[in-house]
């Protein structure tokens, strides 16, 4: 049952891993943080992203919630995760669903050279689920 | 390599109280005591916060049936008495240490939103007193004062009508101006003219900020009423001198509440 710490730190242990931070995508709040932070600060990245995040998160074009899911059980927006590639980098965005009602996402920044997107994919979503095991 | 947020403050504007500097400076324990709420600092660092406008933790571990009540009831009456009911939880194994950690700075950083608003009058700190919630994951007092000051921004870049925020939601008539989401959905199914935003984000077991946020979206699409137009830019003079012009008849909810805002200040 790891916190929010170990799970950075597990991140930053991925090949070309730059920088990682728990954020909520409502709020734009950064819950943690290790690293780099694409612009040098890391609270900033996390109100920045969280916009992106809903905008995912949100969008009725990627599906919707479970149908009938109008009670406050019902948790997790339809997408996964989001993965921007840019010259230089890959940014992965991964939701975490919770049994309680919140809108948290992981952020994982990672260089483009070293980094094995399939692989940080896949242990950013395991990351995802542990973190609220 | 901590992944404790650290950063100097940003501008002037966001300035940290000059009172907050200095529990943070001399690393003070004890209870900061606002208007509309309270921050636990231990060490310097803010370790709970607690608002009558904002749902506990408690709320938001219960409201989606993730904790049963009597397990929240449990934690407090045997762990309460020793300030540790967090770490009861966690190691009763009702919840996991990163649930525990989302769950306690989402309600940190929404009671700290309403405890710092500019609004309160005055400041008093004891010192020595601790919150029965114990340490969960501390934030830097800085970080706390940048993140309410953050949120206040974004409210007012939504949509600028503060009345929004504590006055009972009523649905518009007319349908709105952009598909709404689920999680706007939950919030205006509840919207019944009475509930406030604070009643909607308990039976939600959602922060009451994320449901602020909801509530001026929902009403620059128009799907909410909004209590009266929106408020021009915060120059008071000019808004009270265009009331004057515009109003007949004086507000006297209005008044009243200017009056009981004036007493509560002297």
């Amino acid at each position: 049952m790891p916190g929010i710490d170990e799970c950075l730190l597990e991140a930053m242990l991925l090949p070309g891993a730059l920088g990682a931070g728990v954020a909520d995508w409502t709020s734009g709040l950064a819950l943690g943080a290790i690293g780099q932070a694409p612009g040098g600060d890391h609270e900033a990245t996390a109100a920045e992203t969280a916009e992106l995040a809903r905008t995912a998160a949100e969008h009725p074009g990627f599906g919707t919630h479970a149908e009938g899911a109008a009670g406050p059980a019902a948790t997790g927006p339809p997408v996964e995760d989001l993965i921007i590639t840019t010259r230089t980098a890959y940014h992965v965005l991964c939701f975490v669903e919770t049994a309680f009602d919140s809108s948290v996402f992981l952020h994982l920044w990672l260089d483009r050279e070293e980094g094995n997107l399939a692989l940080a994919r896949l242990r950013l979503r395991d990351l995802a689920e542990r973190l609220v095991l | 390599m901590s992944t404790a947020i650290q950063k100097p403050p940003r501008e002037a504007r966001h300035g940290v109280s000059p009172m907050l500097v200095r529990l943070v400076t001399e690393r003070a324990t004890g209870a900061l005591l606002r208007d509309r709420g309270t921050l636990y600092l231990c060490d310097g660092q803010v370790v709970h916060a607690e608002s009558p406008a904002a749902p506990g933790i408690d709320v938001l571990l219960t409201a989606a049936g993730r904790l049963r009540p009597e397990g929240w009831q449990e934690a407090v009456d045997r762990a309460g008495p020793r300030g540790r009911v967090g770490r009861f939880l966690v190691e009763s194994g009702q919840v996991g240490d990163g649930e525990l950690e989302m769950c306690h700075l989402a309600a940190l950083h929404d009671a700290a939103f309403f405890a710092l608003a500019p609004t309160s009058g005055p400041t008093r700190f004891r010192y020595g007193v601790a919150h029965w919630m114990g340490p969960v994951r501390p934030v830097p007092a800085e970080a706390v004062e940048r993140e309410a000051a953050r949120r206040r921004e974004l409210l007012e870049a939504i949509w600028r009508c503060p009345d929004l925020d504590t006055a009972p939601v009523v649905r518009s008539t007319r349908p709105p101006d952009a598909p709404l989401t689920p999680r706007q959905r939950a919030v205006l199914a509840l919207a019944d003219g009475v509930r406030t935003p604070l009643d909607i984000a308990r039976l939600l077991g959602r922060p009451a900020f994320h449901t602020l946020v909801d509530m001026r979206r929902l009403a620059a699409f128009g799907a909410v009423e909004s209590p009266r137009a929106p408020a021009p830019p915060p120059d008071t003079h000019a808004w009270a001198a265009r009331m004057a012009a515009e109003t007949t008849t004086p507000d006297v909810a209005l008044l009243r509440r200017l009056r009981d805002a004036l007493e509560a200040t002297l």
